[in-house]
């Protein structure tokens, strides 16, 4: 925050995404009802009211995960941000995907109150999005998976060795999507959409109903 | 080994011979049996291991240890053979003999005539080497008058670089008792293919030190003595590794022997892929640097930089890193060996040189222009020096004075290039200007050709002016050789007497001759230098001139082409006396006032023209139809940046800025071959686009910025580009350019129009405020908002900003399939760039972006015209009064009214003005732009266009969502369907947000009773146009915003339940949404059946 006025825009933009999706994913874990409620905080971002997990293992764990992303995404690297919800056998139930586009040619400077009045939509979207998700099996699993558009290599942050490859396994089928929210704000784009398994998917975890 | 296994392994193991001869060199022991093999794969059976057999026999009796020795010691021994003969032979009464093949070693290839025996002779007599075995280092030259097929497509492997050359080239030397030069020799054979551009320029180092005499080849000189030097330079396993892509690496490394210990490297780097036309460029531009004292060193660099040209040819797949980063030289060196260009550039050096004569001369000129109108005794001279790109050339070489001689910037016999001047002796054969040299050649076997020596020229100019400005203050140039001269105010000086003394003096200082026409005018002055020529000089006296004029072919006449003789061919006319029967009127009518005036005045011999009026030029610019090919976009990218460098110098030359430019280019016709001059343009398409800016500029970044804009509007393949122009016109003085800003800007129409309008005061006022506004930073635009603007709000904002508009758009714009021209260049660059594929960022109709955007005043500020619907404020009423200054200007003619401007006007304006425009002409208009009614008074645009009807094709073409209001808002409008209508409706009554969803969600809020009465015949129609409508509004979101996609998908499915015909639509459209979200998701999008 403090040292804004020296990064380029590029890094700044990157900054603000990564602030928000730590804010966003732990909404999204709050909304998920994957943790008591007392777990979580109100706080204040953006001018919304959003939650902030009180736990500190738990928003390290976000705030690492997310953090560790930023030189990627400074270089454009990162696809897709996935928060993945499975079953205790690893199959996915639920996934939240974030599909992020960043212009990295463009250098122009977003006005931060532009990304932010985005971004908040996003938010305040999230909050009301719950009837879209579906009910978590009981003993679920989380985890937060970022989809690069290539390799990145290795050793460009200490951040990014925090970074593994995931074992929850895929779905066979194309899943059904249901997006929540998309915004578009000249250099970066961003959407939020959930992905199902689609009907057809064998369903083992049915057993966990 | 059969001969055909040797020969096709001979192609692919270049690497492993050159590494045997290296072997030979180190005459190692070591070499085991493997290269013993190679060795004889790719000597072959040309190459000198005779047998295998017979050589493996002598090899187990032998004392070497391989073949390898053996071949270093046999080679070693023929050598030994060969000085001893060579020696005897000197001895033997033959020592008269010159030893003009002084280091050259020649090695002979296949069946020759004559026989390999007697090239042996030759080169034992005339000091040269002749080599049994093919050796990089020892060998000079290869002779053959064959190859076969397979030796020709790898030529570089074969040849080693060499130059492969007839025997008659030994032979004529022989005769010609001196060394000539190889290249005429070359066999024919390499010449077939068509080279590109980068094969001319990769050759051009080649034969550096010939002079345009081709009288010895010094380079060739010591040759061998510098194997040792061209080890380093050529290391063979390298040069092996990359045949073609070393031949890079091979140039860079030659340049530091060959600057260093002279020339004689040079001749072992010589490519021998030049065919015959290539050649003929290398003479060009080796010409180019001084003809007779070579420096090697320059064209070595030359060479390096020009190699990689627009095209590169034999650089082909192995090079794909083809830089075209230097390029450039191409556009620089055209331009430098440009004779044109020379004589169009030389007027600004005169200028600059004389400047201040005549300028002296020009204020006095101007005060006795009465004067001299008045008085019939005007004097004027008419200098012209005779053929002066020859002569200037042979001016120090008076035993060429009698002899043939022409300019041609390529000595090739065969060579296409074209003859620029030749001399009197020359003319004699039919030697004109403008035929091929092989055609000269023909006519005139012992025309010598010289290239051009444009630092001669010029200084051979400013001597010549020097003379004349010495002799009178009035001079006016026409060009670098050429000069009117009014001596009236010279008072009693005989007229005949200072011509030649001019002409005396002219011929002592620059040792070339002039001719002079003295008459009382310019047209007879000129006419009469016609006569004098060569070297002489005629006077045409007042009253003779009607005689003269008699029997004078029109053509003569300046100003009578190729075209206008033709006309007046027609009528019977061929001379200046038919032509004086004509009547002025009759003449005027046939050829146009002005034309008709001027032939007129001809016929008689009138005109009345002053000395000294320098034309101002109008328009300058660049020019290149010759060797040009593209490659792909990158290449001509390139190319425009180096034309623009090269227009903003000639602007900066003559100190001026322009405000139009155009761009040219000459496009291959479909059917068109390649041309018979080489690398020329053909028979091209000669296509132009222009644009005008407000400010004048001769910055090379906006001409090259607005060079790519225009290149991108021609939308053509970049292959068949044969030729591209910049020109600039408009042109205004430095100094005056900058006080006069934005001359034509829209704001300045503006203030100019607002006074003749009712509403003065409020527009001045806003005007007012508009003027002062600096345009915001280019970051704050919004880019969906500048893209949306029509093409000529745009272009104008683009200019404020110079040029860096589109840019950034392009930047920002995904692969939108209409993306204009402009962009479409830049937008191949940024796919180069990223290869993750284009990020888009407007793919939405712009106005949805608008939506969010509204609240940015300064750009609604910037743009008066552009959204008529964005904030409805203050600033609104301003756009409309805007918009009746435009009625008020331009009622009538409708051609002039901009039908971009109308389409962004109120509704009620538009109905206004309609109705003032005859009615013939209504529906041109209302097709030509596409209309929006506002919904206020829907009724009335209706009505008018009732009898549109809209074809089916003509909206699936289109893009339905460009534009603002999108398209599909006034084909939905005035369709037949009340669907249809409805959602058009709705668009406006949402103040046209864009966004489909919204008009989805109010349509069913208000009006979904209506949906069940719409069963007409018109429903198959309706819902192509619709699931039409929705296709594209899918492919404009479906990458970053498929929230929006889904929200009308959802709304859609509630539709169904009430409407037949959304059903339909849905149905159709629903296939073509999944698959395309599964595209760009991997996944379905997830509607739920019961909503």
């Amino acid at each position: 925050m403090e040292s804004r006025e020296n990064q380029s825009p590029q890094d700044e933009r990157a900054r603000v995404l990564v602030e928000f999706l730590e804010v966003a994913i732990t909404s999204i874990i709050f909304l998920k009802g994957v943790y008591p409620g007392g777990a979580f905080e109100r706080r204040r971002y953006m001018n919304v009211v959003v939650q902030r997990a009180r736990h500190p293992q738990l928003r390290d764990y976000i705030h690492s995960a997310v953090t560790g992303l930023l030189p990627f995404i400074q270089k454009g690297l990162v696809n897709r941000v996935a928060v993945i919800f499975s079953s205790t056998d690893n199959i996915p139930v639920e996934r939240f995907i974030f599909k992020l586009t960043v212009n990295q040619s463009c250098d122009l400077k977003v006005e931060e109150g532009d990304l932010e009045f985005s971004l908040r939509s996003f938010l305040m979207k999230l909050s009301v999005s719950g009837p879209l998700t579906k009910v978590l099996p009981r003993d679920c699993r989380w985890e937060i998976t970022a989809y690069f558009s290539s390799i990145p290599q290795v050793g460009t942050s200490k951040y990014a060795e925090l970074w593994i490859p995931t074992d929850t396994k895929q779905w066979q089928q194309p899943p059904l999507i249901t997006p929540i929210k998309s915004m578009s704000s000249e250099p970066l784009f961003m959407q939020l959409y959930l992905e199902h398994p689609s009907l057809s998917e064998p369903k083992p975890e049915a057993k966990n109903y | 080994m059969s001969r055909e296994s040797s020969r096709s392994a001979n192609s692919g193991q270049r690497s492993k011979r050159s590494l045997n001869s290296s072997n030979y060199s180190n005459n190692s022991n070591s070499s085991n049996k493997k290269s013993k093999i190679s060795n004889q794969k790719t000597l072959g059976m040309a190459w000198g291991a005779n047998s295998l057999s017979s050589s493996r026999s002598s090899f187990r009796t032998s004392p070497f240890s391989d073949f390898g020795s053996y071949m270093v010691e046999k080679n070693r021994k023929l050598q030994n053979q060969f000085n001893a003969e060579a020696s005897n032979s000197s001895h033997g009464g033959s020592s008269s003999e010159k030893p003009i093949f002084d280091g050259v070693s020649i090695f002979v290839d296949g069946f020759t005539i004559p026989s390999r025996q007697e090239l042996r002779g030759y080169m034992l007599k005339y000091g040269g080497r002749f080599e049994n075995y093919f050796s990089r280092h020892r060998v000079t030259h290869i002779i053959c008058c064959n190859l076969p097929h397979g030796k020709i497509k790898n030529l570089r492997s074969f040849s080693g670089g060499l130059p492969v050359v007839k025997p008659a080239w030994i032979l004529d030397s022989v005769v010609a008792s001196k060394l000539l030069s190889w290249v005429p020799y070359q066999l024919e054979q390499l010449a077939d293919n068509q080279p590109k551009l980068s094969a001319f320029f990769a050759v051009k180092n080649t034969p550096v030190a010939e002079d345009a005499l081709n009288v010895m080849d010094p380079s060739l000189k010591g040759g061998t003595s510098q194997d040792a030097g061209l080890f380093v330079v050529g290391d063979p396993v390298k040069e092996g590794e990359q045949i073609d892509g070393q031949f890079g690496d091979h140039d860079c490394k030659i340049e530091e022997p060959s600057s260093s210990s002279g020339k004689s490297s040079e001749v072992r780097m010589v490519e021998p892929t030049d065919t015959e036309d290539e050649s003929s460029v290398n003479n060009e531009i080796r010409s180019r640097s001084c003809p007779l004292s070579v420096s090697v060193r320059i064209d070595c660099l030359d060479n390096q930089n020009v190699r990689k040209s627009p095209t590169p040819s034999i650089a082909g797949p192995s090079n794909p890193h083809h830089s075209t980063l230097e390029d450039p030289n191409f556009v620089d060196n055209y331009f430098k060996s440009s004779r044109l260009h020379f004589i169009g550039t030389w007027r600004n050096r005169y200028r600059k040189r004389f400047y201040p004569l005549s300028n002296e001369f020009r204020c006095r000129s101007a005060s006795t222009v009465n004067a001299s109108d008045n008085s019939q005794k005007t004097t004027i001279i008419h200098v012209d020096m005779d053929c002066f790109f020859v002569s200037v050339v042979i001016r120090n070489r008076p035993e060429l004075q009698d002899k043939p001689v022409a300019v041609c910037h390529s000595n090739n016999p065969k060579g296409t290039a074209e003859i620029s001047s030749a001399n009197y002796p020359a003319r004699e054969y039919g030697v004109k200007a403008g035929i091929f040299v092989r055609d000269a050649k023909a006519i005139c076997p012992h025309l010598i050709i010289f290239p051009y020596n444009f630092q001669a020229y010029e200084e051979v100019a400013d001597q010549f002016y020097n003379v004349l400005h010495k002799h009178c203050s009035k001079v006016q140039a026409v060009s670098c050789d050429e000069a009117f001269l009014d001596i009236t105010d010279l008072g009693e000086i005989d007229p005949e007497v200072l011509a030649s003394t001019i002409r005396k003096e002219i011929f002592e200082t620059t040792g070339c001759k002039a001719s002079a026409g003295i008459a009382g005018n310019m047209l007879m002055a000129r006419l009469a230098t016609r006569t004098a020529k060569p070297d002489g000089q005629y006077y045409i006296p007042p009253e003779r001139v009607d005689e003269y004029l008699h029997e004078l072919p029109i053509k003569a006449l300046p100003g009578i082409g190729y075209v206008l003789e033709g006309k007046l061919k027609k009528q019977n006319i061929s001379t200046c006396g038919q032509l004086r029967l004509i009547s002025k009127d009759s003449l005027q009518k046939d050829f146009g006032l002005k034309t008709g005036e001027m032939l007129w005045n001809y016929s008689r011999g009138i005109d009345n023209r002053l000395v000294g009026v320098i034309q101002e030029s109008k328009s300058v610019g660049a020019e290149v139809n010759w060797g040009v090919r593209f490659k792909d976009m990158q290449d001509s990218r390139n190319f425009l940046l180096n034309l623009s460098k090269e227009v903003s110098l000639r602007l900066q030359g003559c100190g001026v800025q322009g405000r139009t430019f155009t761009l040219k280019i000459k496009k291959r016709r479909k059917d068109a071959l390649e041309p018979t001059k080489y690398m020329g343009c053909g028979d091209c398409e000669n296509l132009s686009h222009s644009m005008t800016v407000p400010v004048a500029t001769d910055d090379v970044e906006v001409l090259q910025r607005i060079a790519n804009q225009l290149f991108g509007s021609f939308h053509i393949d970049v292959k068949d580009i044969r030729g591209v122009g910049l020109q600039v016109s408009k042109l205004e003085n430095v100094d005056i350019s900058k006080q006069g800003l934005e001359r034509n800007s829209l704001r300045s129409w503006l203030t100019s129009a607002s006074t003749a309008t009712r509403g003065q005061d409020s527009i001045n006022n806003i005007y007012n405020e508009r003027t002062n506004i600096v345009p915001p930073s280019l970051y704050d635009l919004d880019m969906g908002v500048i893209e949306s603007l029509p093409s000529e709000l745009f272009s104008e904002l683009n200019e404020i900003y110079g040029g860096k508009l589109v840019e950034c758009i392009a930047q920002s714009k995904g692969k939108r399939e209409d993306s204009s021209g402009s962009s479409r260049i830049l937008y191949h660059e940024r796919e180069e760039g990223c290869g993750e594929g284009p990020l888009a960022s407007n793919i939405f109709p712009p106005n949805m972006i608008l939506v969010e955007h509204t609240a940015k005043q300064h750009i609604s500020e910037q743009s008066p015209s552009a959204p008529p619907v964005s904030g409805a404020g203050s600033n609104n009423e301003a756009y409309q009064t805007a918009g009746l200054v435009n009625i008020d200007l331009m009622p009538s003619s409708l051609s002039q009214v901009d039908t971009s401007v109308l389409q962004q006007l109120p509704e009620e304006l538009r109905a206004d003005i309609l109705e003032l425009l005859p009615a013939h002409r209504r529906r041109e208009v209302i097709s030509t732009s596409s209309f929006v009614p506002v919904t206020e008074n829907a009724q009335e645009p209706l009505k008018i266009a009732e009898n549109q009807s809209i074809s089916v094709n003509s909206i699936l073409n289109s893009d339905l969502w460009s534009g603002n209001p999108p398209q599909w808002v006034d084909k939905f409008k005035v369709s037949n369907h009340l669907i249809l209508r409805t959602l058009a409706e709705m668009y406006y009554k949402l103040g046209s947000t864009g966004n489909l969803s919204s008009i989805l969600q109010r349509a069913i809020s208000d009006c979904l009773y209506i949906l069940d009465e719409s069963d007409d015949s018109w429903a198959d129609e309706a819902s192509h146009y619709l699931c039409e409508l929705l296709k594209q509004y899918i492919e404009i979101k479906i990458e970053f915003d498929v929230e929006e996609i889904y929200l009308c998908f959802r709304l859609l499915r509630r539709f169904t339940k009430k409407s037949k015909f959304f059903l339909q639509v849905y149905n159709i459209v629903f296939p073509y949404l999944q698959s395309s979200v599964g595209d760009h998701y991997g996944g379905h999008l997830h509607i739920s059946p019961h909503e």
